[in-house]
């Protein structure tokens, strides 16, 4: 006989972490499911394109503006490739607004002076700003007109100022590093939303089915948390394979049907930028799930926890490298490129916007490992002992108490 | 096979188990009985390596232990509270929770296969574990427990949510297994089931060992080992039953008839004497007691 302690990895413990991850991955990734969900993605977007085009085409309407007094403009001078004017100084006020009413016309315009102008509508449209701009060029022509400049001294008054752009960075931001840094930001994204609605399925779910016991009679919790994190990343992963590929694939598309220029994304990737924004996306989508996994084990009833709300969390780092976008290089964003919870998203955008030193972008990954590693051994620790609580939730203080009593 | 010295748990001010020390011998049936709320699934879960013990210690057998640890691949665990992935076919059910415990997929497979055409499920091993009904379903978790051969296997509750005949099919292959080499643990409330498989019985009581043996053994600890059935021709007061010589214990049946427990050195006759000295006797048998009359004597007023 020997005496035992009742914790134990048992031989073969990264087989059996295989082996769930093999498990939770083929339980949620249906490849028939996956291609069902490519084909009605393509749908919609040919959906959404087409009403989309369909919307910019028929934007294309001419508005009809009686105009009722022209004052100081001269009529020929009112144009605008959006709006045709008419003249109506001829017809009676009140027949005008009746035709706006009815929708035969979409304003009546009066130039009361060079100052002054008036303009009846049905509602408050958009365009009407754009006939502001081109009223304010007639009256500033008008104005030139009566300070008798000559033709040369307006079109100088008028010019504007050349600003020559000198970049003094050596390399150049490029509009493919741009696409590529928002596009992998959200796939991580939608990677790590995946991951939080398998995690609770996959745990809770598990709880509530009372699966749990006999497997963790089988394998040690903490194989058992490493195999759902492992796994359900690799199905987060796998969705981002396969939505990247559909993305370049709608892009090559949409090149060879309108020729523009998406293909090219391919030549201009900066190879370093992609390895970064892979390793990123990675850990960034192993640290969420094992976050998700850790917060899973301490709910019982996902319908009624509290805690529910926590699995919102991972929206904050990309909000954060939203705001990486305007400032690159502030302290705080800079902090937060090297921060666990938010560098897999705001280092690739600032990698992208600015100049990153490596040591930087080396600190960043492996405080993002070192997390990585925390949060799966805290989601084991918390599973060990949550796993048999049925009917409440535990505390903080209960938490806190066998994370440090676990092994 | 596995031994326990002085076990405790308590969950928060309730002492679940206290100061167990049993053993199971390699190749037996042994069963864990109690009343609900007793220990046995504490206990259980502290063998599975589910839950620690507080105090005390779990010794295995050594070809049980690898590195100081405990073999899981030498268990196998029926839980209580079991389930299973509804929307899994059968078959892959059975290869996953297997192959947790065993490498060896091909043998596995092999195996559900055989298990699954015993239980007269091999033409549902595709199906969805959801399609089943609960006693087909209850057939899978148990093969699933016993899949992989274990040398040790813990069935908590095996008989529930079965009828008759396959209460009587799963105690069949209960003593199977056990003939087979794998050494069981057993706790469930059909006690006339396990009284028939088991070779050593503990009654546990608020945590603790009430009695631990043979059926044979624990009879003569607590009730008897003979029982006398007999019915009077008129009322006999509890009183006059209580003051009887020789009498361990007695019980009022139906109507006139009594179960009386005889003290083991007293005479068959004596004890018939006084009886018929108390009302005229109309019927008269004797019998070994019961599993399930001990189980009552020893935790009547305390089952909940």
């Amino acid at each position: 006989m020997n005496a035992v302690q009742q914790e134990q990895s048992e031989p073969g413990k990264a087989r059996a972490v295989l082996q769930v991850a093999k498990w939770e991955f083929n339980r949620f990734f249906k490849i028939k499911s996956m291609i069902s969900s490519v084909v009605w993605t393509l749908v919609f977007m040919v959906i959404g394109g087409g009403v989309g085009y369909w919307l910019a085409a028929s934007s294309d309407e001419t508005f009809q503006i009686a105009v009722v007094d022209y004052g100081p403009i001269h009529q020929d001078s009112l144009y605008h490739e959006t709006a045709q004017f008419h003249n109506r100084t001829e017809v009676p006020f009140d027949s005008l607004l009746a035709s706006l009413q009815q929708r035969e016309i979409h304003a009546v315009l009066s130039v009361d002076s060079p100052d002054e102008a008036r303009i009846w509508t049905q509602g408050e449209p958009g365009w009407v700003q754009v006939l502001q701009l081109r009223l304010d060029e007639l009256r500033s022509d008008f104005k030139i007109r009566q300070y008798d400049l000559t033709e040369e001294a307006h079109a100088d008054i008028i010019a504007p100022m050349a600003l020559e752009r000198i970049n003094t960075r050596e390399t150049v931001v490029s509009r493919a590093d741009k696409v590529l840094a928002g596009v992998a930001i959200s796939l991580v994204l939608m990677a790590v939303f995946l991951g939080f609605a398998y995690q609770f399925t996959a745990i809770t779910g598990e709880k509530q089915q009372r699966i749990t016991e006999q497997i963790v009679s089988a394998i040690h919790p903490q194989a058992w948390i490493d195999g759902k994190i492992l796994g359900i990343s690799a199905i987060g992963l796998a969705n981002i394979l396969v939505y990247g590929i559909l993305g370049l694939f709608v892009s090559m598309m949409l090149y060879l049907v309108f020729g523009t220029v998406f293909p090219n994304v391919l030549l201009m990737i900066n190879p370093m930028l992609l390895i970064v924004f892979l390793s990123m996306s990675v850990l960034g989508v192993l640290m969420w799930n094992s976050f998700l996994a850790a917060v899973a084990a301490t709910i019982d009833d996902p319908n009624s926890s509290e805690r529910s709300a926590l699995m919102l969390l991972p929206t904050l780092p990309v909000l954060f490298a939203f705001f990486a976008l305007f400032h690159p290089d502030s302290t705080a964003i800079s902090i937060m490129g090297w921060f666990p919870l938010t560098s897999f998203a705001v280092m690739p955008a600032r990698m992208v916007l600015t100049e990153v030193a490596v040591w930087e972008v080396l600190v960043a990954l492996i405080l993002l490992v070192a997390v990585v590693w925390l949060f799966r051994r805290l989601a084991g620790r918390i599973f060990a002992f949550s796993m048999m609580i049925h009917g409440k939730e535990p505390g903080m203080k209960e938490m806190v108490h066998w994370f440090k009593r676990a092994e | 096979m596995i031994e326990l010295e002085s076990v405790c748990k308590s969950y928060q001010r309730v002492k679940a188990v206290d100061a167990l020390s049993f053993s199971v011998k390699e190749g037996e049936i042994f069963a864990l009985l109690g009343p609900n709320g007793a220990g046995k699934t504490t206990c259980i879960r502290m063998i599975m390596q589910i839950i620690q013990p507080d105090e005390g210690l779990i010794r295995f057998d050594d070809r049980m232990v690898y590195n100081g640890k405990v073999r899981r691949s030498r268990l196998g665990y029926l839980p209580e509270e079991r389930g299973l992935y509804p929307d899994t076919p059968v078959l892959d059910t059975l290869l996953y929770l297997g192959g947790l415990r065993h490498s060896d997929q091909k043998g596995l497979k092999q195996n559900a296969l055989e298990w699954l055409k015993r239980f007269g499920l091999l033409d549902r091993r595709k199906d969805k574990i959801s399609t089943l009904s609960k006693g087909n379903q209850q057939k899978v978790q148990f093969i699933a427990s016993v899949l992989h051969r274990p040398d040790f296997a813990v069935l908590d509750e095996p008989f529930s949510g079965f009828d008759p005949i396959n209460q009587e099919m799963i105690s069949d292959v209960i003593r199977e297994l056990r003939n087979n080499g794998t050494t069981i643990l057993l706790s469930a409330h059909q006690m006339q089931l396990v009284e028939r498989i088991a070779d050593r019985i503990l009654l546990l009581d608020s945590g603790r060992e009430r009695v631990c043996g043979t059926l044979q053994e624990i009879r003569a600890k607590t009730i008897s080992n003979r029982k006398i059935s007999v019915r009077f021709e008129e009322e006999v007061s509890i009183d006059k039953m209580k003051n009887l010589k020789g009498v361990r214990d007695s019980s009022n049946q139906e109507g006139n008839s009594w179960d009386v427990y005889p003290e083991e050195q007293f005479e068959l006759n004596q004890i018939l004497k006084q009886l018929s000295e108390l009302a005229p006797i109309t019927d008269v048998n004797t019998s070994e007691s019961g599993l399930h009359e001990i189980f009552l004597h020893s935790f009547n007023n305390k089952s909940n």
